[in-house]
């Protein structure tokens, strides 16, 4: 099956990422069926900032790895692009999923080991052509881009929580993604780091075109996007944006 | 091809970021691939030198003995010998020798000793791997000599006093007319205590009349091809007791006339070989499962990325494979250097005067088991590693 790999087109509407009733049930060994999500619908488009509430179990964790194509839900509709995620094999969610999503973590999960620059070319070595071949001049743009052009061969353990996520950010933006997915990326940030990193984050998905979709508990988080949801038992709904 | 590329760049990136794990981890399969290929070249040259050793006692694979009796009485050594130039002119048989076991007067500086002496032809020499330590073996030249051309062995050389054979030294064989004879070549001794043993080219023995007349029959060697040793058997058996009316023996007296005798060598070389092997792999196979247990996490992280199952398990097979390709290489470079020390060399030479070189098989067997092992111990823990629930890993 084909899928649409490049950026959707501005004008044509459609949405980047559609879920449709989807639920996601999990299998508990003597025990009922946990059901972390219940008849999500939920569209994204590109250029959108949505982030995402809820207490710690409502689901958003789960939410987030559907939308990043890491699980397929149990019921209902999920399409990427068009693509119905749940008729794509694993490897074909793996190749659409490192083309055109990028991942920040509330832990950073850089690679230990490897330094700022060994990092970021990590998404490239999975990319094809242009991309691979010249993976350290993307990485090293891209470092550069996040403000740590002069520490690109530092180890992430001799670079500070903000650095660090600066780092993640790099990496998960350096193969151009259009929807970046942040699970609690200022969690681990003290208030004026996190501040700086959410403004990165923005700053870079409005260059890009990207969408942005962050799971946070931070009120000052929530209320830097256009669209606000609340995760409840697995529902979700739609809620105010703060002022 | 890019992807494939990006594959050996990963695994080649990962095995230098745990460059320590690594290289603990491939010690011991660089032990164990020398410890094998030590093993199967100790062998392969133990067993080589066996069968050198043999090929002196008893000829090289296949040699035919000849032999001719009669029940009532001696046959004539010359028809003999004729009958034996037949065979081997009727047969075009590339390498013969006739064999006549005697024993020479021989004057030397300790007065007249009786000397073991044998009376063969030049391919005898060929026949029977006859390496010298001095001089030469007979030549053509030597048939052409005025005076006979002798080879001894060490312990004759001693006897004689150890003459240097560049002064073509001399010796008198006793008989009815005393004859001159030249040291030409000096074989080593088989054994610590060889005794006093000389050989005599047939043509100056017979020129001479030299050891002829003790009643002993000659017999003829034949070099022949394995494949028609049996069927030349019967036919050189029956040409020859037709020829002479007596009883013909032929018969394969070479080392490998029942089988190979040093199959039970090569069977214990290769259990040894093989329980080394499956240590090695063992140890590697802990230790890469481990591995991939530590780096769960980083799986996880990697699929998050895009990374498919298929780079996922040829990462984790390719770091393996390469690695220990190279403490395979390394680990036969050590095997190399112990096998060719003089000490240990000179222990393993023991009576071998043709030493074989370091067996490359040996050394194919020791790189290609490392990959192997490689291959299969990578393949456990890249089979873990595909079946990591990328949510769980990243969670790890």
């Amino acid at each position: 099956m084909r899928h649409r790999t490049g950026p959707p087109a501005a004008s044509d509407g459609a949405p980047l990422v559609s879920l449709r009733g989807v639920t996601r049930t999990v299998r508990i060994l003597d025990a009922e069926d946990l059901h972390v999500l219940r008849g999500i619908d939920l569209d994204i488009h590109r250029g959108d900032r949505v982030a995402i509430v809820g207490r710690s179990g409502s689901g958003k964790s789960t939410l987030l790895n559907l939308l990043g194509l890491l699980d397929v839900p149990t019921e209902g509709g999920l399409f990427f692009e068009g693509a119905d995620a749940r008729r794509l094999g694993a490897d074909e969610r793996a190749r659409l999923r490192g083309s055109a999503v990028g991942f920040v973590f509330q832990q950073f999960n850089l690679l230990p080991g490897r330094t700022a620059l060994d990092n970021v070319m990590t998404p490239l070595l999975y990319a094809g052509g242009r991309q691979f071949w010249r993976r350290e001049k993307l990485a090293a743009a891209m470092l550069e881009r996040v403000g740590l052009g002069s520490r690109l061969r530092e180890l992430p353990q001799k670079l500070s929580g903000g650095e660090q996520q600066r780092v993640a950010i790099a990496r998960a933006l350096v193969r151009g993604p259009r929807l970046i997915l942040a699970d609690e990326p200022t969690g681990a940030l003290d208030l004026d780091t996190g501040a700086a990193v959410m403004d990165l984050l923005d700053d870079v998905a409005r260059e890009t075109g990207a969408a942005l979709v962050t799971i946070t508990h931070d009120v000052s988080v929530a209320a830097r996007s256009q669209d606000l949801y609340r995760l409840d038992a697995g529902v979700l709904s739609r809620q105010v944006v703060p002022a | 091809m890019t992807a494939f590329v990006a594959s050996v760049v990963e695994a080649f990136s990962e095995l230098r970021i745990h460059k320590t794990r690594v290289l603990l981890a491939l010690l011991g399969v660089m032990l164990s691939v020398a410890a094998l290929t030590s093993v199967v070249a100790l062998g392969t040259m133990a067993q080589a030198g066996l069968v050198q050793s043999s090929e002196r006692t008893s000829g090289r694979a296949a040699t035919l003995g000849a032999s001719v009796y009669s029940a009532t009485g001696a046959v004539d050594t010359g028809s003999t010998l004729a009958a034996y130039d037949d065979v081997v002119e009727r047969y075009r048989i590339g390498y013969s020798s006739v064999r006549l076991d005697t024993s020479l007067s021989i004057r030397g500086p300790a007065g007249v000793v009786a000397a073991p002496t044998t009376i063969i032809e030049r391919d005898y020499g060929v026949m029977r791997r006859l390496d010298v330590v001095d001089g030469s073996w007979f030549t053509e030249v030597d048939e052409q000599r005025l005076a006979p051309a002798v080879v001894v062995n060490e312990a004759f050389h001693r006897l004689v006093g150890s003459p240097d054979l560049r002064s073509a030294p001399g010796l008198t064989i006793e008989a009815e007319t005393p004859v001159s004879a030249t040291i030409v070549g000096v074989l080593a001794d088989d054994y610590a205590e060889a005794q006093p043993q000389a050989f005599l080219l047939r043509g100056q023995a017979e020129q001479w009349d030299l050891g002829q007349d003790q009643g002993i029959p000659p017999a003829l060697e034949l070099w022949v091809p394995e494949e028609i040793a049996d069927a030349l058997t019967a036919r050189v058996q029956g040409d020859l007791a037709s020829q002479l009316g007596a009883e013909a023996q032929v018969y394969r007296q070479d080392y490998a006339a029942q089988g190979d005798p040093y199959a039970v060598v090569t069977l214990g070389i290769g259990g040894i070989a093989g329980l080394v092997l499956v240590l090695g792999a063992v140890g590697l196979l802990n230790i890469s499962m481990v591995t991939v247990k530590y780096r769960v996490r980083e799986i996880g992280i990697r699929r998050s990325f895009g990374a498919t199952s298929g780079r996922i398990f040829f990462g984790v097979m390719t770091e393996s494979v390469v690695a220990t390709f190279v403490a395979g290489v390394a680990g036969v470079m050590l095997s190399v250097a112990v096998i060719k020390h003089p000490r240990v060399e000179s222990f393993i030479a023991q009576g071998v005067t043709d030493l074989p070189p370091f067996p490359v098989g040996a050394a194919l067997i020791g790189i290609a088991a490392a990959t192997a092992v490689g291959a299969l111990a990578g393949l456990i823990p890249a089979l873990v590693a595909v079946r990591v629930k990328v949510i769980d890993a990243i969670r790890y």
